[in-house]
């Protein structure tokens, strides 16, 4: 026996299968996108947050003033850590590390295997400051000799089949050039996914600075790639902390006091920088957060469109329900009673529909996390348990609200007539709940084509550079120590179009210094290459040369963009001589950032050692060649493996947010409108029902099937043709925001508003059509009769 | 079956209650300076022709709706400026109803119909069980406790409308044209069933333009176009 409450829905329920059809499919839908919403959010917040310090872990930033403004760097100075940690007493701990996109082709080899790893070197702090769980070694002294290295579970059982059976062992790192032979003194557990830095090993950075000879060299008043974290002590004053961090540098050489005006060190939680990475003018702007926060804000909408479907028919029906509370009332039901029946109502059925909703998400959660790239799961932990049910009950007590207050509020002498009283002010509301609807839904038809439309913008703009047939791989081993003689013969193999090499890849960001001439001070970015790079990538020469290795002098020479010579003004710039040095050629200008950044002043510098390869090769012979090319770098380094990617590959890869946001918002899109046109479908059958009377005397007095078709659709076409447009000014203001987060962007085309606004409208009119149809059909007497 | 203090205050007394239905452009004046006394254990009926104001009047005394004016003291207190939750309180403890159309709720069967104003009254599972099989065992519905309304002839929907009542014993019954959609034999039941219950101490009131119906009260209050234009009791049919 099901328990009051439950029997008086399920009675209800079957007495309207079609409204409880379209409620449950509307409200299971709308909660299987916030629960899957919910997944990814939870695992983007997730992310950094595991480590057993985090309140108190902090990593140092700088905010560095120029002419563009100020730019927020993540680099250090490595002498930082040290400084920190003798004149700042408040600090537990602090480690200084290298950053982890920072050593391309490093590889480890023992007992004849060679593997390619990610390196990190740090402080003998790191493993104190991070909780990334020993299985071999203690935290405190694990990187304590500087020819240690600390291996991952994964790694050390490749190497030496169990992490206990790799202590003390001897493996040899080697990287470009170098190698050198260390001592494994401890192993961690594989870095979780949920970690920002993903890595392998982690070596001293003590031995770092040795090779480096960074002891010799740095100053304060250099910056560096370093990153350095840090503790507070439990219970220290972040504020007083930052307030005297701000002011160390100008404690440090003249030099570094002078150049300190403009330089300021601040830190920010750890955990924070994964979703909160972006800086604008000094100031954080957001990062990650702006996708979180915009699949909250879908996910709530969602929601919302599907509680407006149960709203709008629980209220039509309200005919069929008034004289019940009539009824209830006379025999002394309060409103409150009511309210909480029609509560109970409708958040059953929203608990209902979650039930339906997992079910959905189980079904779904593999395209979903294909698309998202997360390998997302239901785990029933009560994190998501009550999520769900909170998600549930919100959705439930917003669906039922209105209904519950409207129903509850009839005087029963009136109601129980079976009339029910029509109050402007309802039909307003029902009429104002499906215009939102519809808003919403056009509002994500509008934003479906603007998203593809600016993506399909970025695959046709011209890029200055031909990306397309380029391999890109870091050589490591002999190949890399004999760089010039590899890419001679990678040049020679049948498939090779050309071959050059650049430093670390060859789009993304680059390191900005400021460069003189003749007075003038310019920001510039500087990219590392090899001979033939520019020949490689198809880049344009607009005046000079390129570099060759007959020049002599060019390894103290430059090529400069369009955009340096504009921005300095020069007007011969061949010959020039800047900070960096002798301008020989100006390339014209090409993206090598995303269309999100604009084109900056950059220069070519020749550096033949640099070892991420770029191979051009022959539209269609990609396949032998790779082979050739994996046999070349074979027989170089006997053990090492050829880890190649595709530039257009990597290209692609700069726009993986924008690319989710399109598949998602193209679902959600979907979803949108389904929900709203079912919400629309029930609505139409009900205008229908309620006027069947005059249907049948209007037709007794002759109209046509086709009068009655536009008598019932044009009230309804109305709220959508309102619904349009209220969402299209709308839809240009946030998409247009969307849209300024590009540099480069596709321009608006009156057709994005049409062919949504006409979409919607099409979809509405089936919908409603339908009905009206069926209705126009019926024969005047069984109407008449049936009143 | 109704055990209840008497006092000297009359169930009913009304003075001047007045109701007026207003439409944009139409004012109408259901009742007009109705003033009527009803004394407890009385057998009441109000006759007239349609659209004089008898159930706007049964309405009102029912607490179903509120007056434009005039004074209603039920039970020897005033109501007419009652609020809602009020009027609801009044209504479970000391109000029955009985309608012309029964009114019953389709999706509840006839016990769940039943023990409704009980649920109400915040009474006990147990309780509610044993005073709604007595009601329906009197009522001879107790076989068909599990049939929904629809399942049920006219005259065993209104038996259940009479059961519930009554279930929780109140004072006053009101019952509007308690046998408008029965047939003849039905309808006789029925007004034995209020006979009885008049007999057993229960106020009743009636609104019927049944003559026939109205015999069964002891006195009959006649209204025309909102107002008391005759009253008078059985014999002076």
């Amino acid at each position: 026996m099901l328990p009051y409450p439950l029997l008086l829905l399920y009675r209800n329920f079957k007495r309207f299968k079609g409204t409880f059809f379209i409620n449950l499919v509307g409200l299971s839908t709308g909660l299987a996108c916030a629960l899957l919403i919910y997944l990814w959010v939870s695992d983007e917040r997730s992310f950094d947050r595991y480590h057993v310090l985090d309140s108190r872990l902090y990593q140092v930033l700088e905010n560095r003033r120029t002419a563009a403004g100020i730019e927020t760097q993540t680099g250090t100075n490595p002498l930082l850590a040290e400084a920190l940690r003798r004149e700042m007493p408040e600090l537990d701990l602090v480690a200084t590390t290298t950053p982890v996109p920072f050593f391309p082709g490093f590889t480890l080899a023992a007992g004849g295997q060679h593997l390619n790893a990610v390196p990190k070197y740090a402080d003998p702090a790191f493993f104190q400051l991070f909780s990334y769980p020993l299985l071999v070694g203690t935290p405190a002294t694990v990187l304590r000799n500087k020819d240690a290295i600390v291996l991952s579970e994964a790694l050390a059982t490749k190497l030496f089949r169990s992490p206990q059976n790799s202590l003390g062992k001897a493996v040899e790192w080697q990287m470009a050039d170098r190698k050198q032979t260390c001592l494994v003194a401890g192993v961690f557990a594989d870095v979780p996914r949920n970690s920002s830095e993903q890595f392998d090993c982690v070596l001293p950075f003590a031995a770092f600075k040795n090779m480096m000879h960074l002891g010799e060299v740095i100053k304060w008043d250099d910056d560096g790639p370093f990153t350095t974290y840090l503790a507070l002590k439990q219970g220290a004053d972040l504020a007083q902390f930052q307030a005297k961090l701000a002011g160390l540098l100008k404690t440090k050489s003249a030099q570094a006091q002078a150049q300190a005006q403009g330089r300021t060190l601040f830190v920010r939680p750890f955990s924070a920088g994964y979703l909160h990475g972006t800086y604008e003018n000094g100031v954080a702007t957001g990062g990650r957060i702006v996708y979180v926060r915009l699949f909250a804000l879908i996910a709530g909408l969602i929601l919302v469109i599907a509680s407006i479907n149960f709203m709008n028919l629980f209220t039509a029906k309200a005919s069929r329900r008034v004289k019940e509370v009539g009824i209830r009332k006379a025999l002394g039901a309060s409103r409150a009673a009511l309210v909480i029946q029609y509560l109970t109502e409708s958040v059953v059925m929203a608990l209902l529909a979650l039930v339906v909703a997992v079910g959905l998400v189980q079904l779904v959660l593999p395209q979903f996390s294909a698309l998202t790239g997360k390998p997302l799961t239901l785990r029933w932990e009560w994190p998501l348990v009550a999520a769900g049910l909170a998600l549930a009950l919100g959705t439930g007590l917003l669906a039922g609200s209105y209904p519950a207050f409207y129903l509850s509020g009839f005087q029963p002498a009136t109601v129980l007539k079976g009339k029910v009283p029509t109050r402007a002010g309802d039909v307003w509301t029902r009429q104002g709940l499906v215009v939102l609807q519809f808003t919403l839904s056009v509002l994500f038809i509008v934003a479906v084509v603007v998203v593809n439309a600016q993506l399909a913008f970025v695959q046709r703009q011209p890029l200055g550079y031909d990306k397309a047939h380029v391999l890109r791989f870091d050589t490591g081993g002999r190949a890399a120590r004999q760089q010039a003689a590899f890419l001679a013969e990678v040049r020679k193999l049948p498939g090779v179009v050309q071959a050059s090499s650049v430093l670390g890849g060859f789009l993304g960001g680059r390191h900005v210094e400021e460069m003189r001439w003749r007075g003038r001070r310019l920001p510039v970015a500087t990219m590392l290459v090899n001979y033939d790079l520019v020949e490689t990538m198809g880049i344009h020469l607009v005046a000079g040369r390129s570099f060759a290795p007959q020049f002599r002098a060019d390894s103290a020479a430059i090529l400069v963009n369009q955009t340096l010579v504009a921005s300095l003004g020069m007007p011969d710039p061949v010959g020039q001589q800047l900070d960096g040095g002798r301008i020989v050629g100006v390339v014209r200008d090409f993206h090598y950032e995303s269309l999100h950044e604009k084109i900056k002043p950059l220069l070519l510098q020749l550096d033949p050692s640099i070892n991420t390869v770029l191979v051009k090769l022959q539209p269609g012979a990609e396949q032998p060649t790779i082979a050739q090319l994996q046999q070349l770098y074979a027989a170089y380094n006997p053990g090492f493996t050829l880890d190649y990617s595709f530039l257009d590959v990597d290209y692609q890869a700069q726009y993986v947010a924008e690319r989710r946001v399109a598949v998602l918002a193209r679902y959600f899109a979907g979803l949108a409108i389904l929900i709203s046109a079912l919400g629309l479908l029930g609505l139409a059958a009900f205008t229908a029902e309620r006027r069947r009377k005059e249907i049948g005397i209007r037709k007794a007095l002759g109209a046509s099937e086709l009068g009655i078709v536009w008598l019932l659709t044009s009230s309804l076409t109305w709220l959508v043709v309102a619904a349009i447009a209220l969402a299209l000014p709308l839809s240009y203001l946030l998409l247009q925001r969307w849209l300024e987060g590009f540099a480069y962007r596709v321009a608006w085309q009156w057709w994005y508003f049409a062919a949504a606004g006409l979409g919607a409208l099409l979809i509405a009119w089936l919908t409603v059509s339908v009905q009206a149809w069926r209705a126009a059909r019926r024969h005047p007497v069984l109407s008449l009769r049936a009143e | 079956m109704t055990a209840y203090p008497k006092n000297m205050n009359p169930m009913i007394k009304t003075e001047n209650l007045e109701k007026v239905y207003r439409t944009e452009e139409v004012q109408t004046k259901a009742l007009n300076h109705v003033s009527l006394t009803v004394e407890q254990g009385e057998f009441v009926a109000i006759m007239g022709p349609s659209g004089c104001g008898k159930s706007t009047l049964l309405n009102l005394l029912g607490l179903l709706d509120e007056p434009d004016g005039g004074s209603l003291q039920l039970l020897g207190t005033e109501t007419s400026r009652y609020s809602e939750r009020q009027r609801a309180e009044l209504r479970k403890r000391s109000l029955g109803f009985v309608f012309q159309s029964f009114n019953l709720i389709d999706e509840l069967t006839v016990f769940e119909n039943v023990e409704l104003p009980l649920r109400y009254l915040g009474v006990g599972a147990a309780e509610r069980r044993q005073r709604v099989e007595q009601v329906l065992e009197k009522m001879q519905l107790l076989h068909r406790r599990n049939h929904f309304p629809l399942q049920l002839s006219g005259g065993q929907q209104q038996r259940a409308a009479v059961a519930r009542a009554v279930v929780n014993a109140p004072p006053l019954l009101l019952a509007d044209e308690p046998t408008g959609n029965l047939d003849s034999a039905s309808g006789h039941d029925v007004l034995g069933l209020l006979t009885e219950l008049n007999e057993a101490g229960t106020t009743v009131l009636m609104v019927t333009h049944s003559e026939h119906d109205a015999r069964y009260a002891r006195r009959v209050v006649r209204l025309l176009d909102g107002q008391v234009v005759l009253e008078h009791s059985r014999s002076q049919f």
